[in-house]
């Protein structure tokens, strides 16, 4: 027991000049889905959208959110407020593709995975940027796909399946991004 | 004579436990810590970005802001219809877990239980005994529990915590698709892929307990879509102690390397290849105990489209025990010497499965599966297997259709056909209803056969080896246990900062292992199926983001069981031995960043008493309070510097065995630690 006070005794020293010593530095850590609503809000501002993409000059430009929502409050608090041009910034969620009428940006979320081809296939020819976190999904024919790496958040691009739709990504997403090309089977 | 024999064989059963026998074999106070621990938290939890802040970050800013992300399995879960809970990576991390049996307490539907520094019994559901054999362990697919006892060797299942991508826990039976001995659970061990694990990666450290350790790894890349990591890990533990705080003589240490290789070979193709050696030696009262092992692995994966995918795994896996077997005692007779059980396990396993829709509303999933095991004993005086050398086969097969009765109602139907060497067929089908209440909730049913297949103790031990007196023996006609599972669970991600889940279950017991004695001669006592039974209980699980910093779990379960000798029949110990587990349990824990760059994490889990098999009479394991906290600072992006004390409220503490003066009890211990990436 004594060899085990001292070593107890020991790191009582370290800890305590730990944590003097680092009374203040940095900024903490937000949750996950904080910082990808924020990424959500950028793609607005990094994203053009040709005015086809609206059914009026003033109608509201929508975020969707398919299947489970993991934002919680997260994504209205980043769209309050902000609108793009005259387009309002509204956030809307759908049980069901068939749901989705005007919709700029989509967060298809992972409880969608098995019906991933069937979405896709629905919004061709419709000027909705896709965004995911699923697995590979950007291969398989999502526009932004969200990955985590060392607790930080990556951006995979399809900018084919983006031209596809008539959107143009900004050279400021892409400079920081992964960018995939889709090799067969998408 | 009786007498004799009541405790004989238990007395045995003791020594057992230490050789293959291994297999065999202050409320105010902590409150009060935790509290501080709490507050303390709670006082610092604001100074983090908001919204508005991340929404001026520019893009390559967001991109270097660290997430926590505490709810996210709960969201991936959300539609999984079973008592599941994921361990993440970084759960595993701020535990401060030095090993998976550590890092397996993190999920509340298990029962974990120190029996000393190198052995832990670990157990969902119940049946949490020296044999325990109700649960299925994999690793990277790779199933671990052994044939000798269907347990698992926890000391010789290992892996550098850092690369583990997540644990998955599964409570309640998962026979349908994951086969025999999933009768209480599923436990499945997922490493990181080679992509994910780019670059050097070292940490080290030491303390009182682990004394010393150190890991590393390597991960590059082997052409545009191929990278591979390899790792190493030692690490070195002193001895526990007894209850009277002498030492106990069970140091442990324990050295691994290992690989794996990724490759997406085309956009429709990946193909993993990984595999790991290991060595340890054991101290114990009989002497050093060595345990080494060598596996690898190959997995092909090939997508069809997005609905469908092949994939063929095959593995090999040897491993290789030494065992040190003390005298067979009675009283103050010696009926056999000491002497060294060798086990060397040879295992050959391929697996093939196929998933694809059927029509608008069917997902079907197939497979089937071959494993080849030649298991080659040296037996001891004292304790063996007749045969000694055996070569098995099991054949199996599974049908599983998820029929989507409408889009937030499923149906899934199952089963898995397998043939064994002793059972020979078992069916285990699985029926289980999926209800999404809304996008958020969960309400799920189910229905489930399982079989726990006979292993080699319960057909062919020998305690006591010929020539020499044999006491116990396994049972020619011994048969699979099996259980009927009842289960009922919800989960609710209610909004942005609370997730929970919680489920019921009933299960009623058939067949359960008892001790029978042979007529006129008594001995040999051998094993039979005459015990049946039931159990109930309740798990509760909850996440509380209570700040971005800040997070808390909550986490209880219930356990109650009724295990019984069938009417007109016989058991020794009168059903007690298979049973050895707390009615209640209970954990808290809580995660807070601080400014500065600091977590503090503390874990508090109170287990409750439990009655411990395999004595002469009922002994208890005293209920407990314990702490575990760590204290980190990542002084850069690179390097984290930690320190974590382990068993805090309690100078030593049993958590495991029948309480006599040579019950080993686990010691509070402070480590500390630095890991650092490039």
């Amino acid at each position: 027991m004594a060899v085990l006070r001292k070593v107890l005794a020991g790191w009582l020293c370290g800890t305590l000049a730990l944590i003097s010593f680092c009374g203040v530095c940095g900024a903490g850590a937000a949750t996950e889905y904080e910082v990808k609503a924020v990424f959500v809000f950028n793609f607005s501002r990094f994203v053009e959208w040709s005015p086809q993409a609206f059914s009026a000059p003033n109608a509201p430009f929508v975020i969707g959110v398919l299947g489970n929502d993991p934002f919680g409050a997260h994504l209205d608090e980043a769209m309050r407020g902000e609108q793009l041009d005259q387009h309002p910034l509204v956030v809307r969620r759908f049980r069901t593709v068939e749901e989705i009428g005007d919709c700029q940006i989509l967060f298809i979320d992972r409880s969608e995975n098995e019906r991933l081809g069937q979405i896709i296939a629905a919004l061709d020819h419709r000027s909705t940027l896709t965004v995911s976190e699923l697995d590979r999904s950007s291969e398989r024919g999502v526009m932004i796909q969200f990955t985590t790496e060392n607790n930080r958040i990556r951006l995979r691009i399809n900018v084919e399946a983006a031209r596809a739709a008539g959107l143009t990504i900004s050279s400021k997403l892409l400079r920081s991004a992964e960018i995939v090309s889709i090799r067969g089977g998408g | 004579m009786a007498a004799t024999l009541m405790t004989g064989p238990f007395c045995r059963e003791r020594h057992a436990r230490r050789s293959i026998g291994r297999m065999g074999g202050a409320i105010g106070a902590s409150a009060l810590a935790f509290v501080l621990c709490v507050c303390f938290s709670a006082a610092k939890a604001d100074d983090l970005p908001s919204i508005g802040d991340l929404k001026r970050l520019n893009v390559e800013d967001l991109m270097n802001v660290e997430v926590t992300s505490v709810s996210r399995h709960a969201e991936k879960l959300i539609e999984a219809a079973s008592a599941i809970q994921v361990i993440t990576q970084e759960d595993i991390r701020r535990s401060g877990a030095t090993s998976i049996p550590e890092a397996l307490r993190l999920a509340d539907n298990l029962q974990v239980a120190q029996k000393n520094a190198h052995d832990w019994a670990i157990s969902a559901r119940g049946f949490n005994t020296d044999l325990g054999n109700k649960l299925l362990v994999m690793i990277d697919g790779r199933t671990v529990y052994t044939p000798l006892y269907s347990g698992v060797f926890w000391d010789a299942q290992d892996y550098l915590l850092a690369d583990i991508d997540r644990i998955e826990v599964i409570s309640g039976p998962g026979g349908a698709l994951w086969g025999a001995n999933a009768v209480n659970g599923v436990i499945n061990i997922i490493t990181k892929g080679a992509k994910d694990t780019q670059g050097l990666y070292v940490d080290a450290g030491g303390g009182s307990q682990p004394r010393g350790f150190a890991g590393a790894r390597y991960g590059g890349q082997l052409g545009t879509d191929t990278q591979f990591r390899v790792y190493g890990k030692y690490f070195d533990r002193g001895d526990e102690v007894l209850a009277s705080g002498n030492s106990e003589p069970d140091a442990w240490r324990q050295g691994r390397v290992g690989f794996r290789v990724d490759s997406a070979a085309t956009a429709l193709d990946n193909l993993t290849v990984q595999g790991d050696f290991y060595d340890g030696h054991e101290a114990q009262s009989t002497g050093t105990a060595d345990s080494s092992g060598e596996n690898v692995l190959g997995r092909w994966t090939h997508r069809l489209s997005d609905e469908s995918d092949l994939s063929l795994q095959s593995y090999f896996d040897q491993t290789h025990l030494s065992d040190p077997v003390s005298p067979l005692l009675v009283g103050a007779t010696q009926f056999s010497p000491p002497g060294t059980f060798y086990d060397d396990l040879t295992t050959y396993d391929v697996d093939f499965q196929h998933r694809f829709r059927l029509g608008a509303r069917n997902r079907i999933i197939w497979g089937v599966g071959f494993r080849h095991t030649h298991d080659a004993d040296v037996n001891a005086p004292a304790v063996g297997f007749l045969p000694a050398v055996l070569d098995q086969n099991l054949y199996s097969a599974f049908l599983q259709d998820e029929l989507s009765l409408r889009q937030d109602l499923s149906f899934t139907l199952g089963t898995k056909l397998e043939h064994n060497d002793y059972s020979g067929f078992e069916f285990e089908p699985d029926a289980r209803l999926s209800w999404n209440l809304s996008p958020s909730e969960n309400l799920w049913a189910a229905v489930s056969r399982a079989v726990r297949t006979p292993s080699r103790i319960d057909h062919d031990l020998s305690e006591g080896t010929p020539p020499y007196l044999v006491l116990l023996k396994g049972g020619s006609d011994f048969t699979s246990e099996s259980v009927i599972a009842y289960e009922l669970g919800l989960r609710a991600h209610l909004n942005s900062q609370f997730t929970g889940s919680v489920s019921g279950f009933y299960n009623q017991y058939n067949d359960v292992r008892s001790t029978s004695f042979t007529p006129i001669t008594i001995l040999p006592l051998y094993f039979a199926n005459n015990l049946d039974g039931d159990t109930y209980g309740l798990e509760f699980s909850g996440d509380y983001q209570a700040t971005s910093a800040w997070s808390l779990h909550a986490g209880y379960t219930l356990l109650r069981e009724h295990i019984e000798v069938k009417a007109g029949q016989f058991d020794l110990s009168n059903a007690r031995n298979e049973t050895a587990d707390p009615k209640h349990q209970i954990s808290m824990r809580s995660s807070l960043n601080l400014p500065g760059r600091l977590e503090l994490d503390c874990g508090l889990r109170w287990i409750d008493t439990l009655v411990t098999n395999n004595g002469p009479t009922r002994g208890t394991v005293p209920s407990y309070f314990e702490l575990n906290t760590r204290l980190a600072w990542h002084a850069s992006e690179r390097l984290e510097l930690s320190v974590v004390g382990q068993n805090l409220l309690h100078n030593h503490h049993p958590e495991y065995g029948f309480p006599d003066p040579m019950r080993p009890e686990i010691q509070r211990s402070v480590y500390g630690k630095f890991a650092w990436r490039y």
